[in-house]
């Protein structure tokens, strides 16, 4: 028979709950490998307009900061200010567009004379050819073509 | 008299049971995760440099200059032209079973294999091509080893000429 002492201390088991980490784990190293090889240490500084689909291309030279005119499938935009609707020019006789050209001319930055076309690539020449045409009549003769790199 | 009967282990029993502390590992990837959640880029861009030809330029030919004369690709939706001035060196219809790809990539590569041809070329695109397919074509020419890329409107009257 066995006495328990009086006073006694009743020593309870106590279990020690231990997380378990291995899955959180292999999800975490999942997630590093995945975003490693995402990494990109250039920073994209050009953000293209929401309403613009780019045209995939092969080409690889990054872009640079320059003038920016973004045309989407309804307006002629530049550094996100509307300037035209493509509806009030696409069919007029003449290839100038005045609006664009007025703030081509306000916009006289010391020797820059390239342009950044962002162009929706569903827009058809015609649009084009008129914004390329007035950025040219104002001396911006230079354009560069704002692309989606193809994988 | 207490006899204490001690449960004894079997010798291979005695190994202690290692825990791996995991707190380090754990710091590292909550430091190292929103790192490169911030600066991971899903899209990548890129940018085409071309010019318009010269003649298409306000006053940069004069009447004197004769223009030289350089291989044009004429676009339209349902064929594509290879030209040098009057001469007409290949015709493609375009179909949707036939992307530009098949279609262009042998002609500009024996194109830019004669050395009539210099390293530019014009595209000549109709009103109604889309700028996707301008792209394309551009792409195209630059792997045929086309460096120098200009654009100009083609006419829409084939009986003025291409």
């Amino acid at each position: 028979m066995t006495m328990k002492r009086p006073g006694s201390l009743i020593h309870a088991t106590q279990q020690v709950i231990k997380p378990q980490l291995t899955s959180l784990i292999d999800v975490m190293t999942i997630l590093l490998v995945f975003l490693m090889t995402s990494f990109s240490a250039e920073a994209n500084s050009i953000v293209p307009a929401k309403d613009i689909a780019i045209p995939l291309s092969t080409a690889a030279e990054a872009p640079e900061i320059i003038t920016t005119l973004q045309l989407s499938k309804s307006t002629v935009s530049a550094e996100g200010a509307v300037i035209a609707a493509i509806s009030g020019f696409e069919n007029s006789d003449s290839m100038i567009i005045p609006e664009l050209e007025s703030w081509l001319q306000d916009d006289k930055r010391a020797g820059k004379d390239e342009i950044l076309l962002q162009v929706d690539k569903d827009l058809s020449f015609n649009i084009v050819k008129r914004v390329m045409y007035t950025c040219s009549n104002s001396g911006r003769n230079k354009f560069t073509l704002l692309v989606r790199r193809e994988n | 008299m207490h006899l204490m009967f001690k449960h004894s282990r079997k010798p291979s029993q005695s190994i202690d049971i290692i825990d791996v502390d995991v707190t380090p590992v754990m710091n590292l990837f909550i430091i190292l995760i929103p790192f490169l959640i911030s600066m991971v880029v899903f899209t990548h861009f890129a940018v085409i440099r071309f010019s318009l030809p010269a003649n298409e330029t306000g006053g940069s030919a004069t009447a004197s200059q004769k223009p030289v004369l350089k291989l044009t690709i004429v676009l339209d939706n349902t064929y594509i032209l290879l030209t040098h001035g009057e001469t007409v060196i290949d015709s493609l219809a375009t179909t949707a079973l036939k992307p530009y790809d098949a279609l262009l990539k042998d002609p500009l590569a024996r194109c830019r294999q004669n050395p009539q041809f210099t390293d530019e070329v014009i595209i000549a695109s109709r009103n109604l091509v889309t700028f996707e397919s301008i792209v394309k074509v551009m792409d195209l020419c630059r792997e045929a080893g086309f460096s120098r890329i200009g654009m100009t409107n083609a006419t829409e009257d084939p009986d003025k000429g291409v």
